[in-house]
């Protein structure tokens, strides 16, 4: 069965919630998910995420979190 | 929730850096000016230490700090794309840190011919400079109170160099011109319409990011820098030649405003989500506070006339806000973006393959601390050296020793950037093999 891990950074300070991002996508298995709970667009992940292979989809929730769920493509 | 980034418009590191670096050590000298010159430094306003001193700070330690500074916001957190930054700044920075020492050697030794150099390479410097960021500020597409306020601060500088190249130059050519209202105008634009409409547009942003504070109110955030330059508009009527009573009502109603921000900064951050207090917060702290004194003297000064009319009124003012409010807030932001930026900038270089150290191993926080306590008793002695000029000589070393542990800090934590990245190619070969 899939896992999904999920790490809010929205109590985090710069660059802490795209260290443990950095750290939870080297362990990421195929068919895992990584959910992102942040505040703001992440672009320095996005490029991390493009540039090695990553799949995401972003959703924007009422209370402006950004909702990122990542995947192997 | 605070604005995006958009990291990829980041220019090269070493274009913030050079600023960052040499800002402190005009702090050092404007410390060792105070120490030179004793108790007469600081007679009053008008005297060539205490003029000498205020320029190294201002156009400096803050000018330095704040212009290396846009150049990494404006495309990073405004979109806007600055034209061959490199090449700008390899044009700024020289030029400014060489009219920052010629002006504060002018009114040392009352050299027309220095303070024409002075006048004549900040008009070049600060009129392309101005140029450049402002078309990049004009062209992008972001929207909000943090674009309007970085525009305005922009538009603040361009005021305050104007003035002060037209005294300098009148000082240097001997012309006859209302100094004293020129320069009472020159100075309002100068902390107020650019330096403090900075710290305002910069702080929108970065207090809520790096304190996880609440936003500032919008009402608030937009109608800040509005006022202000309302405010600046009005107090400028005396360059035509009428000073009016009210002004004295215009300049408290300035101070007020910058006092408003100043406590929604506090009530912000007494407000923060994780109650994480790092050096960055204990600068804000102490420069929000020192302002809110700073309004509140000036409301005394103000409402009594025989303690208005001191000389020692003026100085008093000028501590709180250049030492304590400029050179607080500077110092805590310079001790965040540093290894933030280095944080950045190496997680780039080495992609996903190789983790860049923790932020906290940038700048060790010890030495943060001390250069903040050391910081701390330098404001104090420098704010007691007001009604006790001999303190002025002890005040002005420890100011200087506190300046050179940042810059000390700040080039520990460049050598740190150096140190990681010339390992990243042999991590990678590693990782490949």
């Amino acid at each position: 069965m899939p896992g999904v891990t999920v790490i809010d950074g929205r109590d985090l300070q710069p660059p802490e919630p795209l260290e443990r991002a950095l750290e939870a996508l080297d362990l990421l298995a195929d068919g895992d998910e990584l959910v992102l709970l942040l505040y703001c667009q992440p672009q320095p992940l996005f490029k991390v995420l493009r540039t090695n292979g990553f799949a995401w989809q972003e959703t924007v929730l009422d209370d402006g979190t950004h909702e990122i769920r990542i995947r192997k493509a | 929730m605070h604005p995006n980034m958009s990291f990829e418009q980041a220019p090269p590191i070493s274009v913030p850096y050079r600023f960052f670096v040499t800002a402190p050590w005009f702090g050092v000298a404007a410390g060792l000016v105070l120490a030179g010159l004793g108790p007469d430094a600081l007679i009053s306003r008008w005297a060539p230490g205490a003029l000498a001193a205020t320029h190294l700070l201002v156009t400096g330690f803050m000018l330095q700090a704040m212009c290396g500074a846009l150049l990494q916001f404006v495309p990073v957190a405004a979109g806007g794309n600055v034209w061959r930054p490199r090449i700008l700044a390899g044009f700024v920075h020289p030029l400014l840190a060489v009219a920052a020492t010629l002006l504060a050697a002018a009114f040392l030794n009352a050299a027309a011919a220095l303070f024409v150099a002075a006048a004549t390479i900040f008009a070049v410097t600060l009129g392309g400079y101005v140029i450049v960021v402002g078309l990049a500020l004009r062209q992008t597409p972001a929207k909000g109170p943090t674009l309007m306020a970085l525009r305005l601060a922009l538009m603040g500088l361009a005021v305050t160099a104007a003035l002060g190249v037209t005294l300098a130059w009148g000082l240097g050519n001997g012309r006859s011109l209302p100094l004293i209202e020129i320069t009472m105008v020159h100075a309002a634009w100068g902390l107020g319409g650019w330096a403090l409409m900075l710290v305002m547009g910069v702080s929108y942003f970065v207090v809520p990011m790096f304190q996880l504070t609440p936003s500032y109110p919008a009402r608030v955030a937009w109608s800040l820098p509005l006022a202000m330059v309302a405010i600046l508009v009005l107090w400028s009527w005396q360059l035509t030649g009428s000073v009016a009573g009210w002004q004295k009502a215009v300049l408290v109603a300035g101070i007020l405003l910058a006092a408003v921000f100043a406590a929604t900064t506090l009530v912000l951050q007494g407000r923060r989500r994780r109650k994480v207090t790092d050096p960055t917060l204990i600068f804000f702290r102490i420069a929000m506070v020192a302002l809110l004194l700073a309004a509140a003297s000036s409301v005394w000064f103000a409402l009594d006339g025989d303690a208005g009319s001191d000389a020692r009124a003026a100085i008093w003012l000028g501590m709180l806000v250049v030492p304590g409010v400029f050179v607080a807030v500077i110092t805590g932001m310079l001790y965040k973006i540093l290894p933030f930026l280095n944080w950045l900038h190496l997680q780039r270089l080495g992609g996903s393959g190789v983790l860049p150290p923790n932020m906290r191993d940038m700048i060790p926080e010890s030495a943060m601390l001390g250069q903040l306590r050391l910081y701390a008793v330098a404001l104090v002695a420098l704010l007691a050296a007001v009604p006790l000029p001999v303190l002025t000589r002890p005040a002005g070393v420890l100011f200087a020793a506190s300046c050179a542990w940042i810059g000390v800090n700040l080039a520990g934590g460049v050598r740190a950037y150096l140190r990681f990245r010339d390992k990243i190619p042999a991590n990678l070969a590693a990782q490949k093999s």
